[in-house]
């Protein structure tokens, strides 16, 4: 019981870390991935090549890979500058590169990786929605702005819950991920007590942890999908 | 005067030609349909009129005032030609309600944002123009719960809302089921008593024959043939004209 | 076609500035050392895992061990305070290359690739493979020849493993030398090879795999602790370690943990 206690109070502890990943990635790449699209959906060719170049980086890398690159990568590529002993400036302004924190990196990695699979949510949802809401709402006088945030957006909240509760469930298991860069969050926890107690159950106690969340939230988007089943679009 | 008047108006995508210089007026009161087969250029006429396009020449005016000169067409800002297109209403062949709001908020959205009066002003005539298309049981439906032609006449509402002066109509009845294009026609006919300046695209030959002042058969971009019902329908000058109205009555 | 030359060369101009500050790599200052660095840090960051009895977490929630201890005494040697790192072992040449730690120092095996991949000191504990399987068949079991048919579960890219495979022995790869242990404890795998230190341990009377046990040696190996490549903190570890060794300081602590100095 004792142990129990003590399992249980060290994996909240991970859980912790855990939801505070989750909820620092979601508030910044929500708002981040809609900018993405925009840029995605640009009419200025450049800007639309760039952006969805990015995109492909970000979305054909594994988020593993972009953890590894963001946190070690500015130590690394200091100290390649460094070696080469040249007083250029680019070359000197890598040189003085630093790592950022690990919880940083994660949260930069995070942030980034679902902002652009938020991108691409958001671009089918907006290209979903008719020609004929924006000329309807043109004809009414409405300004570009207005015709988004007053029409469109609605509508295409209601058409992405499905694909978007699907990546947010993703995102709360992906955030197993930052034990790569040594961020200590619930499986890290449950492997610490395989590596120090040779215990294996905490390892799969983590699951309750997982399905408990995870459960809530897609409690919380069928309230959401019912709460907008008032209209069809 | 004329509240409308069209000249030169000329469009062209890619290389096509759609619209080869139109020119025609309309006075108050009065109700033009344009008829002829797809691809004449009538509905482009229509988005023409409401800025859905640009015509790259010609002009429009509105009770004498000039308010698209294609010759400085990219100079115009954004804010102007939203100002200008308020001249017109336009119905769309497809409703184009908003779906997440319902009948009432379809029709004082746009007032609201463009701080048409207080919001009791807009919602008293907001509801007044329901029960003018018949629909008053329905002001806090959603359009979803709405039939093809119950949303039709709210989209009527929706566009007098904003007191156009032409009110436009694109082919109002065409995405309707046969038995509801009824419903739709009689408010059109309605406002036609009610002295509303407006433009029928329409494949309603009895609805143009009865309700229009004038008739303007399109072919190929350009005005084939304009004059009232009888000129038109009795006795066309035109050899295409003749072959269209034929080939239409022929699908009765 | 213009645009893709220009950036070409726009790339080929960039290593090309970067190729000419290699050349004139004398007339520039020398780099900050590494002992400058950690220094200036104040603190020299340890990269451990939690490993009895080399690094683990005691009542107090404080690391100890023989290794933690050697750490902080070279970190008070140096005049910097000491900070330990629990990091994810596979990253462990990445973590110190990029700076996030100053070394490694958690019973590390010298092998070629921790040679290849960093500035390894003197060896200062030895340690040796041995095949852990249940006690009561361990008198069956007198020497490699005789195992041949049995499964062993090994820490996948340990020494252990590396000695097995060596030795021609069927094996499985799991995460952890204590996850090893588990499979034999469960009876998934025959037998498992893990060092000595970890098998004294965590086998026998009064630990919790107290009917495992051991009776052959595979191999024996050494611990150093592994600085950035080029690192001048090698030389310093290496000489204040001679001077533990002489006054019997580090006698003690391998004492202390049940270990055998190099």
């Amino acid at each position: 019981m004792d142990q129990f206690l003590r399992v249980t109070g060290n994996l909240l502890e991970g859980f912790g870390m855990t939801l505070q990943i989750f909820a620092i990635t979601l508030a910044f790449a929500l708002p981040l991935g809609l900018i993405i699209s925009f840029g995605s959906m640009s009419k200025f060719p450049p800007l639309r090549w760039l952006v969805k170049t990015f995109v492909w980086i970000i979305r054909g890398t594994p988020l593993m890979l972009q953890l590894i690159v963001i946190y070690y990568g500015p130590g690394l590529a200091a100290k390649w500058a460094q070696s080469l002993g040249s007083s250029f400036f680019l070359i000197d302004w890598i040189a003085s590169w630093t790592l950022m924190e690990r919880f940083t990196a994660v949260a930069v990695s995070f942030v980034i990786n679902y902002a652009c699979y938020f991108s691409e949510i958001y671009r089918g949802g907006i290209e979903s929605i008719s020609k004929g809401q924006y000329e309807a709402g043109q004809v009414l006088g409405m300004t570009k702005t207005q015709i988004f945030f007053k029409v469109v957006l609605l509508q295409v909240v209601k058409r992405i819950i499905p694909p978007m509760s699907n990546e947010i469930i993703t995102l709360v298991k992906d955030t197993s991920l930052a034990r790569t860069i040594a961020v200590y969050e619930v499986i890290w926890q449950a492997q610490a007590f395989i590596k120090r107690d040779g215990l294996l159950w905490p390892l799969f106690y983590t699951a309750v942890f997982y399905l408990v969340f995870s459960g809530i939230l897609t409690l919380l988007f069928n309230y959401i999908e019912k709460k907008m089943s008032y209209f069809r679009s | 005067m004329a509240v409308l008047e069209v000249n030169n108006l000329k469009k062209s995508f890619d290389r096509t030609e759609v619209l080869k210089d139109i020119s025609f007026s309309l006075e108050k009161g009065e109700v033009l349909s344009i008829i002829g087969s797809s691809g004449s250029g009538k509905t482009t006429l229509l988005r023409c009129l409401n800025f859905l396009e640009r015509a790259e020449k010609g002009t429009i005016a509105v009770n004498g005032k000039e308010i698209f000169n294609g010759e400085n067409l990219k100079k115009t800002p954004e804010s102007v030609i939203r100002e200008n297109r308020l001249h017109f209403g336009l119905v769309f062949q497809s409703f184009n309600l908003f779906p997440q709001y319902t009948v009432l908020q379809n029709i004082t959205l746009a007032p609201t944002l463009l701080k048409r009066g207080t919001p009791e002003e807009i919602e008293e005539k907001a509801k007044s123009l329901i029960a003018r298309v018949g629909l008053t049981e329905k002001t806090d439906f959603y359009p979803c719960q709405l039939s093809g032609g119950q949303q039709q006449r709210v989209a009527i509402a929706r566009a007098l809302a904003l007191t156009p002066d032409v009110l436009c109509f694109d082919e109002p009845t065409s995405a309707l089921d046969p038995e509801l294009t009824g419903e739709v026609l009689k408010v059109i006919r309605d406002l036609k008593n009610g002295d509303c300046t407006m433009i029928v695209v329409t494949h309603e030959m009895e609805f143009a024959k009865s309700v229009s002042d004038k008739i303007m058969f399109m072919a190929d971009g350009v005005i084939e043939e304009m004059g009232t019902p009888e000129e038109v329908f009795g006795n066309p000058k035109s050899e295409k004209t003749r072959a269209f109205l034929n080939s239409s009555l022929e699908q009765f | 076609m213009k645009k893709v030359l220009s950036i070409i060369l726009a790339v080929a101009m960039l290593f090309s500035f970067a190729a000419c500050g290699n050349t004139t790599d004398n007339d520039v200052e020398t780099t900050v050392t590494d002992s400058a660095y950690v220094a200036d840090n104040g603190k020299l960051v340890v990269g451990i895992t939690e490993y009895a009895p080399m690094d683990f977490l005691d009542e107090n929630g404080e690391w100890t061990g023989f290794d933690a201890e050697f750490a902080t005494l070279f970190a008070e040697d140096l005049g910097v305070e000491v900070e330990f790192k629990v990091i994810e072992w596979d990253n462990k040449f990445l973590e110190l290359e990029a700076k996030a730690i100053d070394c490694i120092w958690n019973g590390m095996t010298i092998t070629d690739e921790v040679n290849l991949n960093t500035s390894c000191s003197d060896a200062y504990v030895k340690n040796a493979q041995v095949v852990v399987m249940a006690a009561d068949k361990l008198a069956n079991y007198a020497d490699v020849a005789s195992m041949a048919d049995l499964t062993f579960a090994v820490e996948s890219g340990s020494a252990g493993e590396a000695v097995a495979l060596d030795n021609g022995l069927t094996t499985v790869g799991v995460t952890a030398q204590s996850d090893a242990l588990l499979e034999v404890a469960s009876g998934s795998a025959d037998a498992c090879v893990i060092d000595i230190t970890m098998a004294n341990a965590m086998t026998g009377e009064g630990t919790s795999y107290a009917d495992l046990g051991y009776a052959v040696e595979l191999a024996t190996e050494e611990y150093g602790v592994g600085f950035r490549k080029d690192s001048d903190l090698t030389a310093k570890l290496n000489t204040f370690m001679a001077a533990l060794k002489d006054d019997g300081t580090l006698q003690t602590l391998a004492d202390k943990y049940e270990l055998t100095l190099a």
